[in-house]
């Protein structure tokens, strides 16, 4: 694979790790009471359909591992999800034994079924990136939420590209 | 149960209806002179026609919503005009409602062109209702029913009765004895399955699921829907038999399971499935094996759609770098592209009739609908409204589609005549409502 590639973008990733506001996605402020950073009861229990179907919103950022973004209608990494996907994998390293679903999430626009294909098409992207930077297919399963499950719903591009996300669920089983 | 007493007319019989009640029609009355469909065009106005109230027969009541649910169908034709009652002269328990016992001068000063008077006759729950259409100009009968079920078929009844008169006006057979399939919020957080009449009336809950459902069909013969549902916490494909809504799982294979398509002959179900991330259209056997993958391309491939002779798909693909609608062979060949105006096209629904294609089409941030002929010539488009229009679905007779709009704010369901002259609303209240199917005619 490009290994030279690779590591350029762990070194970067290293000295990266804390501009990663750098193209306006936000980290996840929308955290309801209680929940703090690292390894919290929502992301061991489930994943966003789990949330939505005990009642309970999603959030972005959830978890040990962050989310990363796409533009409208692409599954395309750019440099600040390769970043964020380094520092998930480097995470996951220091965990090897847990395992990861990766959801494919869509903002509204566009119809069900194309959002549900093209959540597929980033969930995907996001793990055979995550396989080239050295974890272990076995461990990661993909999901795709297509617009189904979206942190928001006001019609505004703020909205859209919060929703437009691939999401990381750690869990043990 | 209740048995069919006579041979029902002569026309292509399909099963049982789906509430389980046998519904028996048993007496054709001759047609007289028949006015053909050049009445009926763009443009034209709206046929007037009175429906009386039926006349009670031995005081057992029915015959009202008979009446205001065949109304309702004529209206929503976009054909006729339906003359408001309270215009009405006669007493309707003492008129009559033959040939030679209507006084046509009564209804011909309300402008009436056609005329419906009937009788209905309920004992206990056995409901009997004689319906005429007469030409009132002419004063002749044009056609004429009895219908013989349970008080709970008189809905019915006015469907089939309303297709009859269409029928006779047009030449084809009208769309409203058949159902909608569709998703709404209306009762929780999630979409779940409803399936109402044609005309929007009749709201029956399905699933009551707490999940994601997706994307309903209908079976091939109408006895049950196909779509997709995360109750096993994946995108897997079940089916649903009526009316007692038993699941049983399709498909599940890896990742997406999605958009159930029968084939006509209902031997075949397109699905699209996923290759590594990578969406496919495919087809399963009956028992949801894996028959044969049709599609092999990079791009995004879903939503099929069967053509009516079971020997062509349409499908919405992005090979060309925007979601475009294609055609391709049942067997997976031949794909040629169909949508030639737009740069985001999807949702196809091919019709049962008139070979046409409609879909959905991005413009300016929102979708409308537009159809375009199998051949990708004659593109038209049909809805020019607010909001976003969205999932459209042809009814059995080819002439109108049933879609989602979100021009008065959460989505609704919306009738439409295939030019789009003549919207309405079809469903209201909470939630939102989407992705409507609709079945064929129930009998």
């Amino acid at each position: 694979m490009k290994r030279w590639w690779v590591a350029g973008v762990m070194a970067v990733a290293f000295l990266g790790v804390v501009a990663a506001g750098c193209s306006g996605k936000k980290k996840g402020s929308e955290l309801e009471g209680g929940q703090g950073t690292g390894l919290s009861d929502e992301s061991l229990t489930g994943g966003s359909l789990a949330l939505a179907q005990s009642g309970r919103p999603g959030a972005a950022d959830s978890g040990p591992l962050r989310d990363i973004y796409f533009d409208y209608d692409s599954f395309d990494l750019d440099d600040t999800s390769r970043q964020t996907l380094q520092e998930n994998a480097t995470w996951l390293k220091d965990h090897s034994d847990v395992r990861v679903e990766i959801e494919g999430h869509c903002d509204n626009r566009g119809t069900v079924e194309y959002n549900l294909a093209l959540g597929a098409k980033r969930a995907a992207a996001a793990k055979n990136y995550l396989v080239a930077l050295g974890i272990s297919r076995d461990r990661m399963t993909t999901i795709s939420y297509g617009e189904e499950l979206p942190l928001c719903y006001e019609e505004t591009e703020e909205c859209w590209s919060r929703n437009r996300r691939v999401h990381f669920v750690v869990g043990g089983n | 149960m209740r048995r069919a007493i006579f041979t029902p007319a002569p026309r292509r019989r399909r099963r049982a209806a789906l509430r389980g009640t046998l519904l028996a029609i048993v007496m054709a009355f001759p047609a007289a002179a028949q006015v053909r469909s050049t009445i009926f065009g763009p443009g034209v106005k709206r046929y007037p026609v009175a429906v009386s109230p039926l006349k009670e027969v031995a005081g057992g009541g029915g015959g009202g919503q008979f009446t205001r649910v065949l109304g309702r169908d004529l209206e929503l034709s976009g054909l006729f005009r339906v003359i408001p009652s309270d215009t009405y002269l006669e007493n309707a328990q003492t008129s009559g409602v033959t040939v030679e016992s209507i006084d046509f001068a009564n209804w011909s000063v309300l402008g009436a062109l056609a005329l419906v008077k009937g009788a209905a006759e309920r004992r206990g729950d056995d409901l009997t209702i004689e319906a005429r259409l007469f030409d009132v100009s002419q004063r002749k009968q044009l056609a004429g029913r009895r219908f013989r079920g349970g008080a709970a078929d008189e809905a019915r009844m006015a469907n089939r009765f309303a297709d009859e008169i269409i029928q006779f006006f047009t030449g084809e057979r009208g769309p409203f004895d058949s159902q909608i399939a569709f998703l709404s919020t209306r009762g929780g957080r999630f979409k779940d399955v409803y399936v109402m009449s044609a005309n929007g009336e009749n709201v029956r809950r399905i699933t009551n699921e707490n999940t994601l459902n997706l994307s309903p069909a209908w079976t091939a013969d109408g006895r049950g829907l196909v779509l997709t549902s995360y109750r096993a916490r994946n995108p897997d494909l079940f089916s649903i038999a009526l009316p007692r809504a038993t699941w049983t799982k399709i498909s599940s294979l890896r990742g997406l399971n999605l958009g159930g398509r029968w084939s006509p002959d209902g031997t075949r179900l397109a699905v699209t499935i996923e290759y590594d991330g990578n969406s496919e259209i495919a087809l399963l056997n009956r028992d949801g094996a894996l028959q044969r993958r049709l599609t092999d391309h990079w791009a995004v491939d879903v939503s099929p759609s069967w053509s009516p002779d079971g020997q062509h798909l349409a499908f919405c693909s992005d090979r060309s770098g925007a979601p475009q609608i294609y055609v391709m062979d049942a067997a997976g060949g031949g794909v040629r592209r169909v949508s030639t105006a737009g740069n985001y096209n999807t949702s196809p629904s091919w019709a049962p009739k008139g070979d046409r294609i409609a879909y959905a089409s991005r413009i300016g941030g929102r979708f409308q609908i537009f159809t375009v002929k199998s051949d990708g010539t004659d593109v038209r488009q049909v809805t020019n409204n607010p909001g976003s229009n969205e999932d459209p679905s042809w009814s059995p007779d080819g002439r109108y589609m049933v879609f989602s709009s979100t021009r008065r704010g959460p989505s609704k369901l919306y009738l439409t005549d295939a030019s789009g002259a003549n919207q309405a609303e079809l469903t209201e209240g909470n939630g939102s409502d989407s992705s409507p199917a609709w079945s064929g005619w129930l009998e």
